[in-house]
């Protein structure tokens, strides 16, 4: 546990997407943190670990970060929990941050959820909103959280550890084109004794690409759930899209039933979704879904519960069995 | 030796009609029904199948006020076989880092574990936090969005998706493993047993049983403070569209086309690519 007076500056956790990108969701965090940054008169600290990390530095320099500390390493092509969590921590040890955000995705989720356990430090999880307590000098970040089906946000500080962690989630905050004069860059050296790993990876991994996912760009969206009862049904989902130029998307229980491919997801461990209209067929509306389509402008839901928690965030509510509304239209936008 | 599965689970208040008291920011508990965490039944359910599989020994665990006794008596229904209940009242209020710091002391008492099963996330705070940080807190490896599990002479051998890898692993028992929700079907309580479930006796673990270490003592230990709780307004409309169900599907038509959606001429895009 870090001292109170000891530890300062903002840091940012670069994930990169794919080995490809900073992750967007990153850029977007970089935004506020340096508003942050700031206002506490703090450095903001860019954490970059990646193979060949000096490829996404550029990107990273036109967002506002006074300093890149980065590590450069073929085996940190892919988060591993053993590797990034024991390196991280080390810098964290080094330099005492007061401050740390993380994208809220499956590698940040993960990755900050340890790191707030090694140093025992407060990890608030999905905020939608960070601002800066600056009564008595406190200068304590409050992160609003949402709990309970998204029906209630909890605003919580950490005021007796450090670093103060958050996860955010992708569109919560927006990308900020600064450039800082005499960003510093620091290259930390690898070093990992790879024996501590005890999962053993037997023969090649498959690469499963991701496709490219279109849906937080998408303006019309139709969702579909467990309420399509078979993928016979789920297909017209598809069918509708391509007839009305909608993009699919849907919550966990298609994916397992292999009713719709695994990027569609939306919600906590898939997309945020910022459609004009958002059509959800069949879906409860369980929070892992809810929090992914309430940046939706409109939000029709159809469902035959009354009481299905979409309701009480949709915009329209139509109390009918799904299937059959859904093959209504797909009948009527088929020329 | 049967193996030795714990299963850990949470009572969380059932989600509809969360109410806020103003004069104290809390959530009123009065009158709202308790149920096992939605995501948990996945977890027992493959904690009653690895048993089934492999000859195991299934305890299912949870930290909460007295009423959770509820939920291990509906998860000894279900076919657990032992049930321990971690309640102190200075346990209220953990966060989760508090939450895994008093896991880590209730598996300390209970020594040896072959493999623990969380589900992904609780309804009521939805933070995800715990099985990775029990990961860290007893140094065990977690295995998280697996398809397949074979065991073997404690060796657990799995399908599992990782980033954007699909891998088949190999790793030596004990593990943590996190159940995505809808890898299974949970079963049912089984009737004869609602009546054995209530002869058992449920353990409990309380500040005493753990040497009363300062540091998990709950509420006031945590590193995070809740400062206000704010009811969500959404802002969305609500309104119910009524009619037969061929005038809700003309008042859902007409929505879309103000909307802007007008449906496209497939055979157009046929010739561009489309299939």
């Amino acid at each position: 546990m870090n001292k109170l007076k000891e530890c300062k500056d903002v840091w940012v956790f670069a994930e990169i997407k794919d080995h490809e990108d900073v992750h967007d969701c990153v850029l977007e965090i970089l935004g506020k943190a340096r508003e942050i940054a700031d206002k506490l008169g703090h450095k903001l600290i860019v954490i970059l670990l990646s193979l060949n990390a000096e490829n996404y530095i550029p990107t990273i320099k036109e967002h506002g970060a006074d300093k890149i500390i980065y590590i450069s390493n073929p085996n940190l092509k892919h988060y591993h929990e053993k590797i990034f969590t024991d390196l991280v921590f080390n810098l964290i040890q080094k330099h005492k941050p007061s401050i740390f955000l993380f994208p809220s995705t499956e590698v940040g989720n993960a990755l900050a959820a340890r790191l707030a356990y090694r140093c025992h430090t407060g990890l608030v999880s999905n905020v939608l909103n960070l601002e800066l307590d600056c009564q008595n000098k406190k200068n304590l970040l409050i992160s609003d959280k949402p709990a309970y089906l998204g029906n209630i946000i909890v605003k919580i500080t950490c005021p007796k550890t450090r670093p103060q962690m958050c996860t955010i989630s992708k569109g919560t905050f927006h990308r900020k084109k600064l450039r800082k004069k005499n960003i510093e860059i620091e290259k930390v050296e690898y070093k990992f004794d790879l024996s501590k790993i005890r999962i053993k990876i037997k023969g090649s991994p498959i690469r499963k690409d991701k496709p490219s996912a279109t849906l937080s760009d998408a303006k019309f969206v139709i969702g579909g759930g467990h309420g399509l009862t078979s993928k016979k049904i789920f297909d017209q989902v598809f069918q509708l899209a391509k007839y009305t130029n909608g993009q699919v998307g849907g919550t966990r229980r298609p994916i397992m039933e292999g009713w719709m491919p695994e990027h569609l997801q939306i919600g906590i461990s898939g997309e945020t979704i910022f459609p004009e209209l958002y059509l959800s067929f069949g879906i409860s509306g369980a929070i892992q879904h809810v929090v992914g389509v309430t940046k939706s402008k409109t939000i029709v839901a159809i469902n035959k519960d009354p009481n299905a928690p979409i309701f009480k965030v949709a915009d329209y509510c139509i109390i009918e069995d799904a299937p059959k509304v859904l093959n209504a239209l797909v009948k009527y936008f088929r020329v | 030796m049967p193996l030795k599965i714990f299963i850990l689970i949470k009572q969380v208040p059932s989600y509809h009609n969360i109410e806020i008291d103003k004069s104290t920011g809390t959530i009123i508990r009065k009158g709202v029904n308790n149920i096992i965490n939605p995501d948990d039944l996945f977890a027992i359910e493959l904690g009653l199948n690895l048993k089934e599989r492999y000859n195991g020994f299934v305890t299912v665990m949870t930290m909460g006020p007295p009423q959770a006794e509820f939920a291990l008596r509906e998860s000894l229904a279900m076919g657990a076989d032992n049930a321990i209940l971690i309640s102190d009242p200075r346990f209220a209020y953990s966060d989760t880092l508090q939450t895994t710091l008093i896991l880590k002391e209730a598996f300390k008492i209970i020594q040896e574990y072959d493999i623990i099963i969380c589900g992904c996330q609780t309804s009521d705070s939805s933070t995800g936090q715990v099985p990775f940080q029990l990961s860290e807190a007893l140094d065990i490896p977690l295995i998280t969005d697996f398809f397949t599990l074979e065991i073997e002479n404690y060796l657990l051998k799995s399908h599992r998706n990782f980033g954007h890898e699909s891998q088949n692993i190999e790793v030596n028992l004990p593990v943590l493993l996190r159940v995505v929700s809808h890898f299974n079907s949970p079963r049912f309580i089984s009737l004869p047993r609602i009546k054995t479930s209530f002869d058992k006796e449920i353990k409990i673990f309380d500040f005493k049983t753990f040497n009363c270490p300062e540091y998990i003592d709950g509420n006031n230990k945590s590193p995070t403070k809740v400062v206000q709780i704010d009811k969500v307004n959404l802002k969305r409309k609500n309104k119910i569209i009524d009619g037969s169900v061929n005038e809700k599907i003309q008042s859902l038509i007409h929505l879309m086309r103000e909307h802007g959606i007008n449906g496209v001429n497939h055979k157009k895009l046929n010739i561009s690519g489309y299939k």
